[in-house]
């Protein structure tokens, strides 16, 4: 998997980690796979209802240490 | 599917706060189109000290703690982060009037405007919520 962006909103509440997701998602180009790095537990539901809004794909998720990771592919 | 998020803010303290600027700010990072009608008390939410000073409700101030720990941005973090999304704040010209306020009290980039047209904008949108 080629990682294009890395955004690391860890220890971030809500809303910031979508708006961050968002606003990094804005810089790479569509099929291109953003990582994102949150603890908020929040995030586990929220950031795949967000990529569904926008029609983009989780391609993977994995959790270690307390850190949650998502790559999503830009639609 | 509507693509617009109608708030209208009418309390003033800082719960009331969050509860508006996070449903704004995620649903405006959704790209959706979000408008937000203050009114009543919900001006202080943009009003430019105001908002700077929001009260806790009664008995709740111990949550202070909670915010600073769960590392929650501040209200006038949240207030920047909704303008730089496109949020639209329309601020009640009836209220203003009442309290002697003039748009100058407030953030930049307000819309100041009646009733109508906060309805106008919610008359498509989906939701239309209420705090």
């Amino acid at each position: 998997m080629n990682i294009t962006k890395t955004l690391d909103a860890k220890g971030l509440a809500c809303p910031m980690p979508i708006v961050k997701t968002k606003k990094a998602m804005d810089t790479i180009h569509s099929n291109e796979v953003l990582e994102v790095m949150v603890t908020d537990k929040g995030a586990l539901s929220d950031i795949p209802a967000w990529a569904k809004s926008g029609g983009h794909s989780i391609i993977d998720q994995k959790e270690e240490d307390g850190v949650i990771y998502f790559y999503i592919q830009k639609n | 599917m509507s693509n617009k998020v109608a708030i209208i803010a009418a309390n003033g303290g800082m719960f009331d706060a969050y509860k508006v600027f996070n449903i704004a700010t995620a649903a405006a990072a959704s790209d959706k189109e979000v408008a937000i009608f203050f009114t009543f008390e919900g001006l202080n939410l943009i009003h430019k000290q105001g908002m700077h000073a929001l009260e806790m409700p009664a008995g709740k101030e111990h949550f202070a703690e909670g915010f600073k720990k769960a590392q929650v941005p501040s209200i006038p973090e949240l207030v920047e982060m909704a303008t730089e999304l496109g949020v639209k704040f329309i601020a009640c010209q009836m209220t203003m009037d009442v309290m002697g306020l003039t748009k100058e009290d407030f953030v930049d980039n307000i819309e100041v405007g009646g009733a109508v047209t906060f309805l106008d904008f919610a008359k498509d949108a989906s939701p239309t919520l209420t705090f």
